[in-house]
Formats: structure tokens, C-alpha cells, sequence
């Protein structure tokens, strides 16, 4: 028999290295060529940071994003930018692409208004142009000004460092006032189907809610959502890591299974913009939030359609089976 | 040995020894990289090409089975620049994260296409069950597939290939 039932979980996750580690994201930006060279070392692992930060710097210069270019995570060109991981590029490599682009802009303003023998607000850039709001036709591109620039033997660029300063928990107590740069909070509700014959469980549906600030990117955040909701399923019912005087069992994916297409659910995404002071654009981290609350969410869902409460992971079929035999002898 | 075989309608001729993979034989000999090695046993599908017409993993194939067949691989499928209609709805849709599962989950769509040309959504997720991602939860894969299917009923039979 095919049992349905319904389940909730709700987190909030701290995102960047945060308990007073040094973390910080350094960006530099300068005119080369027909395009703009945003150096960073953030590295895009495919959760989009790379696009995020071209929106951005796209968004402050006024300028075709497609005229951007990234030279990424080489040694020799960039600085730090720290890891991808801690749900943290968005935030930090975000919003040192931010800061570098203001100053640039303002730096764009400043010789401009030079030239044009104006005052700033006066001024106006639009698609990678500035001018005088009464003399639109006489125009210079970035590029231009830029050459400008350099033959009075200075440069037109800019480097930002965003660096905020996090609490070490105090040893005893365990407090700080500022333990994370900030929080991302989601609620998600599973509808699960737990085949009391074979044990299996089939996730139907997935609702999520998710405060992420901002969504530079909403797509890409779907996708965050989607994927780490899967990993979570996986974890909440077939992965298993099997290790026995240390050595695992299951070093492959016919041992260790991990969802396939036959286990995504249907998504259902709601995005609360609820803008973070502190975050580019409002924005907050995604990545990590995004699967911490399937399992849970999932072993609720199970509890709810057999009445049955599991306090290990993964659920598999086989202790389904177990609970609903211990359950009716 | 030598053998030869047609990639991406060009003839090809390989000096190899018989128990070298197809996968190796494309990365390495012939330079399409585009063909991933994820766990080399047949288990996650990111090496998958298509071997005269039918879906398969080029890690479990050796090089004496590739001996004269066709094969194509995911620098086949576009034409020039112009992307292949399955290679344009993932991109629209967003079903590309790291990328690493994507030429093998865009061939395996294909795949599903050419057999199924307007595949419910079980048989899409039948269909690249034999490919494991890792970031998208799938979601936008099988998106992806359903606009594949629509750009592809929309351009009639010009799409042979």
C-alpha cells in the first residue's frame, strides 16, 4: 500500500568563515581592450558566482554585461578572494565586485568632469558612456576616457577589499555578539509516498521558502535550491557510507547510491527578497542552506504518512520495513 | 592495431592496442575532450557518446568494438556556431551548473529524442536515469529536455542529425 504524508523543517544558517576568522574577498578592475577585466580569484564551481559578479559590475558602470571579462583564480593575476565554500562568494567576492565598481565609477566621474569642464552631477553614464546631461551627442566611452587617463600617466582602475570583522565566541559561554556577517533562513514542506511494501519512499513535491536577502540571479538560485535539495533527499534516504576498520565498503555508485533523475520531485520556489544590510544588493548566501533542511523535512514527511519516527539516516527501505513489521507484531 | 572509425562524420584512424577504451581513444588520441571520465565502470554517465545510433558509456567500450562504427560525441552536435537545439535549451533553462555531467546528459537527451520525440516526463526521467548530477536536483535538465523537444518539433525534420 502506497501511504502519503506531509513534513516540515525549518533552519537558519550562518554563512562565511565567520568566529572572528580573517575573511575577505580582494577585487581589482581595469579597461583592456573593447572589455573590462574584473580580476578575482573566486572560484565558480558552477554555482553561478562568476555571472553574479558580472551582474553586478554590469549593473554599477552602466555597461553590457557581455563587455566583461573575468580573468579567475590564477596566482599570478589575482589576489585572495578565499575559498568557495561557507555559502560565502555572493556575499564577500559580491561585494568587493561592488565596491571596486563605486570607485571606479566615481573615478569615471572625476576625470570625466575634467574633460567635459563640468561638475558631477552634471554628468551622466549609460551603456558604457559618460557625457553631459545637456550635450548627450558629445560623448566619451570608458575606453576613451581611459586612454585619456593614462596619458596624463595615471590609471583609470580600481581594486576593493571587503573585509567585516566577526566575534570569536567566548570559550565559555559560547556567545558573541556578531558570529556570522549574516544569516539565511528557508522553510521547506515535503510530500513523500512510503510504499509500505517495499519501503520505499518517492519525494512528490518540494515547497521551499527561502530569505535570501536578494536573488541577483533567480534562476541560478532555483537551481541551488533544486541541487541542494536533492543532495538533501539523497542524504535523507539512500546515502550511506559504508566504513569498517577504515575502509570503505561502498567506494562506488552502485554501493553508494545517489539520486538520479528518477528521484527529483517537483519544485515549487518561493524567493523572499528580504534585503540584508550588509549584503550586495541585499544579497545573501545560498549554497549550503539549500540542502539542511531536506532530511529532516523528509523524515517528518515519513513519520506523518506511517507513523513511524526514524532517528538515523539514511531512511531506507529496508528499515522501513523493519519499523512497520516491529510496529504491527 | 589500427583501427578506424567515423567521429562526428569524420573518418578516423587510430594506432591503439585492443583493450584501450573508446573514452581514452577520444580524449586522448583524438582530442575530445568534451567526453568526461567520471568513475570509468559504467555507473555515472558522464564519458556517455552515441555509438551508431544507441546510447552508450566509452569507458566499457573497448577499442576493437569501436572498429568501424560512428560515433558522436558532443563536438558533434553543434553546427559551426550553431548550437544544436538540445545544446540551446539547456543553456535557456539553466540545466548547466559545473558542467561536467552536461555533454553526457545533452546526448543522452538527444538520445531520448530521437527515439521518443515527445517524452512524458517519466519517460525524461527514464531517459537520463543513466546520468548522475550532482548540482541541478535535475529540475531544470527535464526542463530542458521538454523545450528540446518543442524547439525540436518546431523546426520539423531538418534536424537529422
Amino acid at each position: 500500500m502506497k501511504k502519503r504524508g506531509q513534513g516540515m523543517a525549518t533552519i537558519m544558517f550562518g554563512f562565511g568563515y565567520g568566529e572572528g576568522f580573517p575573511d575577505h574577498s580582494i577585487v581589482s578592475i581595469e579597461f583592456e581592450d573593447e572589455s573590462l577585466l574584473i580580476r578575482t580569484a573566486a572560484a565558480d564551481v558552477g554555482q553561478g558566482v562568476l555571472t553574479v559578479i558580472t551582474q553586478i559590475a554590469a549593473e554599477i558602470l552602466k555597461i553590457d554585461p557581455d563587455l566583461i571579462k573575468i580573468s579567475q583564480g590564477d596566482t599570478h593575476l589575482t589576489k585572495n578572494s578565499g575559498s568557495t565554500s561557507a555559502t560565502r562568494q555572493t556575499f564577500f567576492t559580491g561585494n568587493a565586485v561592488k565596491q571596486a565598481a563605486e570607485e571606479l565609477l566615481g573615478k569615471i566621474y572625476h576625470y570625466a568632469s575634467l574633460e567635459f569642464r563640468s561638475n558631477h552631477p552634471e554628468l551622466i553614464v549609460k551603456d558604457g558612456h559618460i557625457f553631459r546631461h545637456d550635450d548627450p551627442e558629445n560623448k566619451l566611452s570608458y575606453w576613451q576616457l581611459a586612454e585619456i587617463v593614462s596619458q596624463k600617466g595615471e590609471e583609470l582602475k580600481s581594486e576593493a577589499s571587503f573585509f567585516p570583522a566577526t566575534d570569536a565566541p567566548d570559550a565559555a559561554t559560547g556567545q558573541a555578539d556578531n558570529v556570522y556577517v549574516a544569516y539565511t533562513f528557508m522553510t521547506q514542506k515535503v510530500e513523500v509516498e512510503v510504499d509500505t511494501v517495499t519501503g520505499e519512499v518517492e519525494v512528490i513535491e518540494v515547497n521551499t521558502a527561502m530569505d535570501l536577502g536578494k536573488a541577483i540571479n533567480p534562476r541560478n538560485v532555483e537551481g541551488q535550491i533544486e541541487g541542494g535539495t536533492v543532495q538533501g533527499i539523497g542524504m535523507a534516504l539512500m546515502e550511506d557510507q559504508v566504513i569498517q576498520n577504515g575502509i570503505t565498503l561502498n567506494p562506488d555508485l552502485t554501493g553508494y547510491l545517489v539520486p538520479t533523475a528518477m528521484d527529483s520531485p517537483h519544485f515549487k520556489t518561493s524567493l523572499i527578497e528580504n534585503e540584508d544590510a550588509d549584503g550586495p544588493f541585499g544579497a545573501k548566501g545560498v549554497g549550503e542552506p539549500s540542502m539542511i533542511a531536506a532530511a529532516p523535512a523528509v523524515a517528518n514527511a515519513i513519520h506523518d504518512a506511517i507513523g513511524v519516527r526514524f532517528y538515523e539516516l539514511p531512511i531506507t527501505p529496508d528499515k522501513i520495513k523493519k519499523a512497520l513489521k516491529d510496529k504491527i507484531f | 592495431m589500427k583501427i578506424t572509425l567515423t567521429v562526428n562524420d569524420e573518418k578516423r584512424e587510430v594506432e591503439t592496442s585492443p583493450t584501450t577504451r573508446l573514452l581514452d581513444i577520444l580524449r586522448d588520441d583524438l582530442h575530445f575532450t568534451g567526453t568526461k571520465e567520471g568513475c570509468g565502470k559504467g555507473e555515472c554517465g558522464a564519458c556517455t557518446v552515441i555509438m551508431n545510433g544507441k546510447l552508450v558509456s566509452s569507458c566499457l567500450v573497448l577499442a576493437l568494438q569501436a572498429d568501424g562504427a560512428e560515433i558522436l560525441t558532443i563536438e558533434g552536435l553543434s553546427k559551426g556556431d550553431q548550437l544544436h537545439p538540445v545544446q540551446e535549451a539547456y543553456i535557456e533553462t539553466g540545466a548547466v551548473q559545473c558542467g561536467f555531467c552536461t555533454p553526457g546528459m545533452i546526448l543522452a537527451s538527444k538520445s531520448l529524442l530521437d527515439r521518443i520525440p515527445d517524452p512524458d516526463e517519466q519517460q525524461i526521467k527514464r531517459g537520463l536515469s543513466g546520468n548522475i548530477c550532482r548540482c541541478t536536483g535535475y529540475t531544470k535538465i527535464i526542463e530542458a529536455v521538454k523545450l528540446s523537444a518543442r524547439k525540436l518539433a518546431g523546426k520539423g525534420g531538418e534536424e537529422d542529425e
